[in-house]
């Protein structure tokens, strides 16, 4: 039997959070957001004025007795928040110790948690989608309720990385095929040589409130291979030469660390959350304190 | 600056191949990877961030080639011509004397000028030739011309400093023979490393030897013992009297213990002062009841620690037999008679060879067998002694030779000669007393006989009515003592050969070193003596021959070499002078230099490779 993606305690923790989102919900369906629809809740919204065939019981009789005209008192929908989760799971997320893909579905697994905690609508799309996963990803388009959060871990861990992948292809198809805007979760290592900003400008544009969480290995943070090396890359299987080492251990840190503050500065500028973690980094760490942190969740 | 081998320029050819090499694709460890993005990203910011970068991603090729570079420089052999012309023939000539054992220069002059001496050869050029003497009492050729470095490397490293004075002569008459033939152009030249503590070079007055003298040597503190001799004390002949003579060649008052010692016993420990220059002459008396050997040692710790110690043997005295063969002469017999222990005999003819004797006194007496010991004859003479022998008439005696040791305190002054042979001066021996024509007196040693002739009879002369003919007796009967010849023989100057009258029937002995080493020598029956010249070491010797053992002593006991005082420059003769020169070496090489340099950079290299690797 396999360990559980998420420790009962964490589970237990994650329950408490709710995910944060600055927009208003624009689902059809109803769930426990804020939206700027008009139904059947607890929080007033307006009044307007009464037309025939209006249910009788919204009228505001204190209003018709001072005012002796009828109006309809009109509350706030609450609507459901769409969550999209977008997993990177290519061959390069199958690296690092432990891997990176292992860590990244357990950040999905706890944020598809606390959205289904909170009767928000998951779904989880990964890039590249391979063959064998095509069962368990239509399971994953849309999940909803708490109590389906079982089968949700349950695809989660079924998921498989490999192959290559196209990370502004896979966020631009996935920002045009969502009915509604929500909450986007991107979780990947961006090591694209394409890039991310079109992929990530797309999410921002369709009107996604983005997170995006870089994971990468502590290999590649830091490397320990020295020498003269010929280094092969496991998606595009491209060769480069290099000659590493020790003394160029510092240069190459602050190049990762360019490297992750551009994408910081890039996420910045639009609106979008964004935090790197290391692959071997502590969950409870991570969603407990830095996800809050930033805001996620609260 | 020149090349001693340009042809090595031929292997900057090599240089293309390392590049070549370099350009061969470097074995590297395949890695599989993530993702390479950010190893793009790290080499694009690294190179453009490096402020040579083409220069950085070769940084070894040009390492290389900067060792390439200097090791075909090295091998070119680059040099600074200095002042000295070039020289087809070198003669290096390198004094191994005592003198150079000074501890002056450190660690000793001798070293000092072997060290200088291998720069030479170092700065030899392709076709020079060079050849290596070492002189201390003899002439060793450590090397014949050759332009082999190694060879004259080994040759000046083989060399060792002895105990002996300096006789540098036959060494110049051999390098004077290698650079005759030789024309002008290859420009031959001797090199002579010395401190030039030696008498002066006689016989060099006509040669123009092209000689570079290397002065070694800074200073001359040193004091020395420079002659040593025991005798019967002559006011009690139950003591022996060791005449000591101490030398100081320092610009300094010194202070020493000189310590007699008798076969290793202290004896006695006499405090002596000595002022700059001063020659100091210390007789000790000491009672002896056995022959045995006196030890003379200075404490003091000066520059040169050979001359600090002197040895002699000391054999007690026998009454010397002596036979007077004579028609009668009062005169002769009366100052033989008052030679202190002597044993007189007198006889009237002479009929056999008188082994029983010490000496044989022949006054005008022919015998009719030839004694065969030692003989003083007077106005008579064997065949073979002389060429041609003649007689003259109220000679005048106008010179002798004072010096010898049969003439000291003898002058023949006042002395007037009625008639005398006269002859030749013999090959087998010097002459004496000299008359305008010819030679009246003469002395000298014919196969192991010793002889001393007299051309007149001392009774047609005026000479038994002078002093002087007394002290002549009393000097010839120590002169042919065998005993006092036979102390003469025990007490050898280092690198004089040792002799020795072998006894009969004797082949082989064996002679133990001062170090404790053991030779073993072959004695030839025919000549009847042993010789034995490795005597570069100063202390007593043992030679073992038959049922004998006999102790001999090796003292430097030399005043030139103790004077330690570096000369400015080498006396040749009477006239030629050759200063000390200031020249080191005719070419400063500096492939060592370079070679040096090469191999900083290949370490250089090493640590980058391995800097960027581990």
């Amino acid at each position: 039997m396999t360990a559980p993606l998420l420790p009962p305690e964490l589970l237990r923790r994650l329950e408490q959070f709710q995910l944060l989102s600055a927009r208003r919900a624009k689902s059809s369906a109803r769930g426990e957001r804020r939206s700027r629809a008009r139904g059947q809740s607890v929080e007033f919204a307006d009044h307007r004025n009464y037309t025939p065939g209006d249910d009788f019981r919204y009228l505001d009789w204190n209003l018709f007795g001072r005012l002796e005209k009828l109006f309809l008192k009109l509350y706030e929908e609450e609507r459901e928040l769409p969550v999209r989760i977008f997993l990177d799971a290519s061959e390069s997320m199958a690296f690092g110790e432990p891997r990176k893909f292992d860590f990244a579905r357990q950040i999905a697994a706890a944020i598809g948690y606390v959205a289904l905690c909170g009767f928000d609508r998951v779904g989880v799309i990964t890039f590249p989608q391979i063959a064998e996963d095509t069962a368990v990803l239509g399971a994953l388009r849309a999940v909803r309720g708490r109590k389906s959060a079982l089968n949700y871990f349950k695809n989660i861990t079924a998921l498989h990385c490999g192959g290559s992948a196209d990370l502004n292809e896979s966020l631009r198809r996935g920002a045009l095929e969502a009915r509604q805007a929500g909450v986007a979760v991107v979780i990947s290592d961006f090591l694209d040589p394409a890039g991310y900003e079109p992929g990530l400008a797309a999410l921002v544009a369709r009107g996604f409130q983005v997170n995006a969480l870089q994971i990468l290995a502590p290999e590649e943070l830091s490397p320990s291979a020295y020498g003269d090396l010929r280094l092969i890359d496991a998606e595009s299987g491209n060769v480069q030469e290099v000659t590493f080492g020790k003394y160029r251990q510092a240069a190459y840190q602050q190049m990762v660390q360019n490297f992750c503050q551009r994408l910081r500065e890039y996420s910045q500028a639009r609106g979008i959350s964004f935090f790197m973690a290391a692959s071997n980094t502590s969950l409870e760490q991570l969603l407990l304190r830095q996800l809050r942190q930033a805001e996620v969740w609260g | 600056m020149n090349f001693l081998s340009p042809w090595a320029f031929a292997f900057a050819a090599t240089i293309p191949l390392v590049v070549v090499f370099y350009l061969l694709k470097r074995r590297r460890v395949v890695k599989l990877v993530s993702s390479t993005l950010l190893w793009q990203k790290f080499l694009a910011e690294s190179q453009a961030s490096a402020p040579f970068q083409k220069l950085r991603r070769n940084w070894l090729l040009l390492l290389q080639i900067l060792m390439l570079i200097l090791a075909v420089l090295a091998l070119s052999r680059p040099y600074f011509a200095a002042k000295s012309p070039n020289s087809d023939l070198r003669v290096l000539i390198l004094d191994a004397s005592a003198s150079m054992r000074s501890t002056d220069e450190k660690p000793s002059r001798f070293e000092k000028a072997r060290k200088e001496a291998l720069t030479w050869v170092d700065s030899l050029r392709d076709g020079d030739q060079m050849v290596v003497l070492q002189v201390s009492g003899n002439t060793e050729v450590k090397q014949s011309a050759t332009g082999e470095k190694s060879a004259l490397r080994r040759a000046i490293l083989s060399c060792q400093a002895a105990d002996a004075p300096t006789r540098p002569a036959p060494a110049f008459k051999m390098a004077e023979s290698l650079i005759r033939d030789r024309s002008k152009e290859s420009n031959p030249e001797i090199h002579f490393f010395s401190d030039g503590a030696f008498a002066d070079l006689a016989g060099f007055d006509n040669s123009s030897l092209p000689v570079i003298y290397h002065k070694v040597g800074v200073s001359s503190e040193n004091l020395g013992i420079t002659a040593l001799d025991v005798k019967a004390n002559p006011e009690n002949a139950s003591q022996r009297a060791i005449y000591a003579s101490v030398s100081s060649f320092s610009t300094n008052t010194l202070q020493t213990d000189l310590e007699l010692r008798l076969d290793g016993t202290l004896l006695e420990t006499r405090p002596v002062t000595m002022k700059p220059g001063e020659i100091s002459r210390q007789i000790f008396l000491a009672t002896q009841t056995n022959d045995g050997i006196f030890s003379v040692h200075s404490t003091l710790e000066d520059e040169l620690a050979a001359d600090n110690d002197s040895s002699i043997v000391s054999l007690l005295p026998h009454p010397e037999k002596v036979l007077l063969v004579t028609r009668g002469n009062r005169f002769l017999e009366r100052a033989i008679r008052s030679v202190p222990n002597v044993q007189l005999a007198i006889a009237d003819s002479l009929n056999d060879e008188a082994p029983e004797f010490d000496f044989v006194v022949l006054d005008d007496v022919i015998p009719t067998v030839w004694p065969k010991g030692n003989i003083l004859a007077f106005r008579v003479a064997n065949t073979n002694w002389f060429e041609k022998i003649t007689e003259i008439e109220s000679p005048a005696i106008v010179d002798w030779r004072a010096t010898h040791p049969l003439m000291h305190y003898v002058g023949f002054d006042t002395v007037q000669v009625a008639k005398s042979l006269q002859v030749k001066t013999p090959s087998w021996g010097v002459s004496l007393v000299e008359s305008p024509q010819a030679t009246l007196m003469a002395a000298g040693e014919l196969g192991h006989q010793r002889i001393v002739w007299v051309g007149f009879d001392t009774l047609e002369s005026t000479w038994p009515y002078r002093v002087s003919y007394p002290i002549f007796l009393a000097n010839v009967a120590d002169w042919l003592n065998p005993a006092s010849e036979r102390n003469n023989q025990l007490l050898v100057h280092a690198g004089d050969p040792f002799r020795f009258r072998s006894p009969p029937g004797v082949t082989n002995g064996t002679i133990t070193l001062p170090d404790g080493k053991k030779r073993e020598l072959t004695v030839d029956p025919k000549a009847g003596e042993v010789v034995f010249g490795d005597t570069l070491k100063q202390g007593v010797y043992h030679l073992s021959i038959g049922s004998n053992e006999i102790p001999f002593c090796v003292n430097l006991l030399d005043s030139s070499e103790s004077n330690i005082k570096p000369h400015e420059e080498l006396q040749f003769g009477k006239f030629v002078k050759v200063e000390a020169t200031t020249l080191h070496r005719t070419n400063f090489e500096l492939w060592r230099h370079i070679a040096a340099a090469g191999l900083g950079v290949l370490m250089l290299e090493w640590w980058y490779y391995h800097k960027r690797t581990a």
